[in-house]
């Protein structure tokens, strides 16, 4: 028996080699760097919504073939919209900025579409208004490059007219062929009254100037194609009658016909003055806050006043002339989603069952809507193409979750009562459940039952929050609004990127308690503080807005809850004091004082500045300025400030090196990236990086790179920076990274503290070429932080790349013999792979950033991009190592599993049969 | 060759001049206009490709747009170095680097990032052609005969069945037979057969040891 056995062992050691062999490729194929999404998967968890900003020039085309809207926005977008549905039939996105804001737009009335946008010299554009091609584009000579504000462009028969007003002298008109470029002819209207302080619109073929600011003002009009004619003069007496106080307004009004308004006493009251041969002032006031259009009704011009009062829009029409309120087409409407209305286009064709009016509307919370009638046909929610603050907070549990949780949440612990609620619970279960079965009495229910919490925590909500001051809530499973909701005279802090803040007082799991969020903006008319908490799930206002008083310098979030699970906010004014919203949160932040440190970066003065809150007391808390340093605003000027995000946990402590020692991170939570760009002759085109620990006030790190510039893109997590630059030596974008480690000892295993570390950390660091322009970077985030990091680029040509850290790792090692473990040996440029694109053929337009949030599994990130577009998918960028895979084989494991059982049964029974022979033997 | 190397040599050493040139003259304002044609993809004959397509400069500072037949101009760009880019989200493009100088010559070359002085000139107007439809998306891995076998599965079961299988058969043939008793007198020795030792160690253990025991009481 002895030589069987070992022979046999033998043989299994020799095709046991086999198994292990393709385990080990399984294990390699599982740590490759490809992460791919399927062709089926497509839009199976991503959406992409495309918006074209809030609309400054519109008019309808009813020349072609197809109906349809030509809208152009503040956001740099023309685009076609679909009359009947209000969807983007093309779109051209212009360049950013001020190279592509645009001036003018017109020519639709007689079929082709001229654009006139850029700085100086401007570009005209001609586009097929059917596709959306260019059909020709030219740059306009510019004369006097300084004026260009006060340029006026009229659009009329293809002939594009570049009016401008010459101080003291005249009016310069221009024409020039709109599809060609060809300077046509140039003449000049005399018109001496002009000067610096004139205000004057156009109406055209009229330029209508207001002269003089007293009840003795004058409007004048000039004629411009007509050389000879003199210029006409109205008083302000004449139209508004004696006793109008001014200042006084002027205003061109859209639509067709050179009609202007004048606005007085303080924009209480406005009449219209209806230019021609004879300028004609009507007699009538019209309230102060209205929105006029004139549209041409059968030859005949009807003037449409727009109110809003209390939530109701109302659109009188009257005869331009007579005055004669016109009630058929007259409208009033009430509608959430549209606030202050003005009309921007409107066409009023006579059709067999008589004159039907279709008005656009663009709201002043950035909505378009499409006003048939008096029907509304669809609305846009274009302030979604300028989000500037967003958090995704999870679902709340459904109504059976929250049963058994308020089941086990009471306080008291006596067993009868527990019984009786155990036993009551599952009769409620229990009835729940027939009812259900027997489609009885569907579930009265205060949330709509498709929002909650999934298993995973996969599906949530995303918060955001516009530019314009409406607030979103947004499902992530198809990307629908649940619910918006508009602040009124809000703004954001900066003028420039018009930030706000939005904090997550309270998350979702803390039921009975809603969840809070709170909203951290200024005041329009003050710039004081305000705050507005809202739940995120609902859109409910809970305090309402709160004015402040005060404006707002710095703010944090405490890091502990009061007893009701509340996170106060900790706001400093700019006298440097500190107050807690909401006020029954201020004895947790006292208590918390000796632990609290502020930190302030100021952009124009250059001083960054450290605060502690130690010397509070219990019934007031106070700052103590700690530490300044100044970064001088004379050669520089501070770009951006990066700490860490806040929810990120490190999983590992270290990196085990090829000697089997460990590296361990450098894991500072006070440390700070402040970017600056140098400036002035000497300093021009330096990128300085500091690092600094804003407990402490201690720079950790700096460096300096020379000709580089801007636009710089910044990511600071765990240990480690990642920037982007453009390199004007090399003419290329340039990713850099920084890395930081303690060394191989750990100074303090269990907290970190700043004020306790002294040692500087060791930086690695390297700089790789990147073959794409960047517009955004943000770094994964999941739970636990086991997952390894990606970083989520998007890219100037619409894509959003997801690179692996391990790509731009600063340890790769340039001599490819000094390997470690997990890490590439260095190479320059860093590819881009087309299958790391996450948004596939789904480009995004102009991205203003990107947020990421973890979900309930490990393995998975949640990602939202948003600025013109918006895109939602989720990332895994360690594969989903925590579920089975979508295309998991399940009849494989069964077929295989059966054929085992069915095998082992047949040979037991063949066994037994040879046993019995032999035995017979 | 030698002709070739001292052309390229003239021509790094003019572009550094230009690369200069743009520096002093910062301040010069006449403007130019990149010219090109865009090529669609052979099979893609789709109308409105024209419309998914821009020309990009400088990764977004300026923009060309299409016409119907493809071509795009790119004005007021100032004298400098641009990398002219087509974006379109279903086919790649090579960038082009197009580099103007103070006086208004045109040159376009291959974009190389990294030896940023190679000079590799492409004719200007620009032509840019496809190079390959984008792949985003993996392929799904097909059911395939040889993956099913050497499926760790598949494989403990066949491996099992060989054995039965096989093995007495290599056992009956009488060379192995010799071959595998040599093998087994060497390492007889040295090893013994585990199973029996687990099995004299269970079942004679206990014996041994009440033998042991015995023979400790005789001694007393």
């Amino acid at each position: 028996m002895a030589p069987c056995a070992w022979s046999f062992r033998g043989n299994i050691n020799r095709f046991l080699d086999i198994p292990i062999l393709q385990c080990l490729i399984v294990l390699i194929g599982l740590f490759n760097l490809s992460l791919c999404l399927y062709e089926d998967q497509v839009g199976k968890f991503d959406w992409r919504q495309n918006y074209v900003g809030k609309i400054k020039f519109a008019s309808f085309d009813t020349v072609s073939t197809a109906k349809k809207i030509i809208v152009a926005t503040e956001e740099n977008v023309i685009a076609a919209l679909n009359l009947k549905s209000g969807q983007i039939l093309w779109r051209r996105v212009l360049e950013k900025g001020y190279g592509g804001h645009i001036r003018t737009l017109g020519g639709v009335t007689d079929g082709d579409l001229i654009s006139v946008s850029g700085g100086v010299p401007a570009i005209v554009r001609a586009w097929d208004l059917a596709t959306g091609h260019i059909l020709n584009e030219w740059p306009i000579a510019e004369p006097n490059s300084d004026r260009i504000k006060d340029v006026k462009w009229h659009i009329k028969d293809g002939t594009l007219h570049h009016i401008l007003p010459i101080y003291n002298s005249g009016v310069e008109v221009t024409s020039y062929d709109s599809k060609t470029g060809e300077k046509l002819k140039t003449r000049r209207v005399s018109a001496p009254f002009i000067s610096r302080e004139t205000e004057c619109v156009l109406a055209a073929p009229y330029l209508a100037c207001l002269k003089g600011d007293s009840s003795l003002a004058v409007v004048l009009l000039i004629h411009l194609f007509d050389t000879n004619a003199q210029s006409q003069s109205v008083t302000i007496n004449t139209i508004f009658g004696a006793g109008a106080q001014g200042p006084y307004k002027l205003e061109s009004v859209l639509g067709e016909g050179p009609v202007i308004s004048i606005n007085a006493d303080n924009d209480q009251r406005k009449r219209i003055l209806v230019i021609g041969e004879f300028p004609t002032p009507i007699q009538r006031d019209i309230a102060g806050d209205a929105t006029l259009y004139v549209v041409s009704v059968d030859n005949e011009k009807i003037l449409l006043e727009t109110t809003y009062k209390n939530g109701k829009i109302e659109i009188t029409a009257t005869n331009l002339l007579s005055s004669a309120v016109i009630p058929d087409l007259s409208v009033t409407l009430t509608h959430a989603s549209i606030q202050s209305p003005t009309i921007m286009a409107s066409v009023c064709p006579r059709q067999t069952k008589g004159i039907t009016c279709r008005h656009l509307l663009s709201s002043q919370d950035h909505s378009i809507a499409l006003l048939q009638h008096n029907k509304l046909v669809w609305t846009r929610e274009e302030a979604l193409a300028s989000i500037v603050a967003v958090e995704i907070m999870e679902l709340p549990m459904s109504d059976r979750d929250q049963a058994i949780e308020t089941e086990f949440d009471q306080k008291e612990r006596d067993v009868l009562s527990m019984f009786l609620r155990r036993i009551t619970s599952q009769i409620n279960q229990a009835r729940a459940f027939f009812q259900t079965i027997l489609d009885l009495v569907p579930q009265q229910s205060n949330q709509r039952i498709d929002l909650v919490q999934d298993k995973f925590g996969l599906h949530k909500m995303i918060v955001a929050v516009t530019s314009a001051g409406k607030l979103y809530g947004i499902e992530t499973r198809k990307g629908e609004i649940i619910w918006q909701f508009k602040l009124p005279n809000i703004r954001g802090f900066t003028k420039l990127s018009n930030t706000m803040i939005l904090y997550v007082q309270r998350g979702s799991r803390h039921f009975p308690h809603p969840p809070q969020c709170a909203l951290l903006a200024e005041d329009k008319e003050t710039g004081e503080g305000v705050i507005y908490t809202f739940n995120p799930i609902t859109g409910q206002s809970l305090d309402g807005l709160v004015k402040l008083g005060y404006k707002i310098k710095q703010s944090m979030l405490l890091h502990v809850a009061t007893d009701d699970f509340l996170r106060g906010i900790l706001i400093l004014d700019v006298r440097d004091k500190v107050h807690v919203y909401p006020d029954s949160a201020t004895a947790v932040a006292a208590s918390l004082g000796k632990n609290i440190y502020l930190f302030t970066a100021d952009q124009t003065t250059g001083i960054l500045s450290g605060f502690s809150l130690s010397y509070s007391t219990t019934q007031e808390l106070i700052a103590h300025k700690v530490w300044e340093l100044l970064l001088s605003p004379r050669n520089q000027r501070i770009t951006q400030v990066v700490a860490k995000n806040p929810i990120e946990r490190v999983h590992s402590q270290g990196r085990v090196l090829s000697d089997r020692s460990v590296l361990y991170k450098y894991i500072n939570p006070n440390l700070v990236a402040i970017v600056t760009e140098g400036i002035g002759h000497a300093h021009k085109n330096t990128l300085n990086l500091y690092l600094l620990d804003v407990v402490s006030g201690a720079m950790i790190f700096s460096i300096t790179h020379k000709r580089v510039r801007g636009p710089i893109h910044i990511v600071h997590s765990e240990n480690w920076l990642v920037y982007s630059y453009f390199n004007e030596k090399g003419r290329r974008t340039e990713i850099a990274t920084l890395e930081l480690y303690e060394g191989k000892i750990q100074s303090n295993t269990t907290v970190f503290s700043s004020l306790a570390t002294t040692k500087l950390p060791i930086v690695e660091r390297q700089a790789f070429i990147f073959p794409a322009s960047i517009e955004y970077m943000q770094e994964t985030i999941t739970e636990k932080g086991i997952t390894s990091k990606h970083i989520i680029v998007a890219l100037a040509n619409g894509g959003i790349l997801e690179l692996p850290w391990m790509m731009v790792d600063p340890r790769r090692p340039i001599n490819p013999e000094m390997r470690e473990e997990g890490v590439i040996p260095y190479m320059p440029e860093i590819p881009v792979h087309m299958d790391a694109i996450i948004n596939y053929n789904q480009s995004v337009s102009r991205v203003m950033g990107i947020y990421t949030s973890p979900s309930g599994l490990e393995s998975t990130c949640l990602v939202f991009v948003h600025g013109l577009d918006l895109f939602y998918t989720r990332v895994a960028p360690s594969k989903t190592f925590d579920v089975l895979k979508e295309d998991f084989d399940y009849y494989l494991i069964v077929i295989v599993l059966a054929a085992l059982l069915i095998s082992s049964y047949v040979t037991k029974k063949l066994a037994s049969q040879k046993a019995q022979k032999q035995a017979w033997k | 060759m030698k002709e070739i190397l001292c052309l390229l040599v003239i021509l790094i050493n003019s572009c550094e001049r230009y690369v200069i040139a743009e520096h002093e003259e910062d301040t010069s304002t006449d403007l130019f206009v990149i010219e090109g044609k865009v090529f669609p993809w052979d099979n893609a004959a789709s109308t409105g490709w024209q419309l998914m397509t821009h020309v990009m400069a400088n990764g977004g500072e300026h923009y060309g747009f299409l016409r119907e037949d493809g071509t795009f101009i790119i004005s007021n760009v100032p004298s400098g170095s641009y990398m002219v880019e087509v974006v379109n989200p279903n086919y790649v493009y090579e960038p082009v680097r197009v580099e103007i100088n103070s006086k208004g010559k045109f040159r376009a070359r291959k974009v190389n990032l990294i030896q940023t002085s190679q000079v590799i000139q492409v004719p200007y107007p620009l032509k840019m052609r496809p190079l390959a439809p984008f792949r985003y998306f993996q392929i799904r891995e097909q059911w395939r005969l040889t993956d099913f076998l050497f499926n760790p599965m598949v494989l403990m079961m066949v491996l099992p069945l060989i054995l039965i299988m096989i093995l007495p058969k290599i056992m009956n043939d009488p060379e192995t037979r010799k071959e595998m008793e040599q093998l087994n007198n060497l390492t007889i020795y040295n090893m013994p057969e585990m199973s029996e030792v687990i099995t004299s160690f269970l079942s004679g253990g206990e014996k041994q040891k009440s033998k042991a025991v015995k023979a400790a009481k005789k001694r007393q």
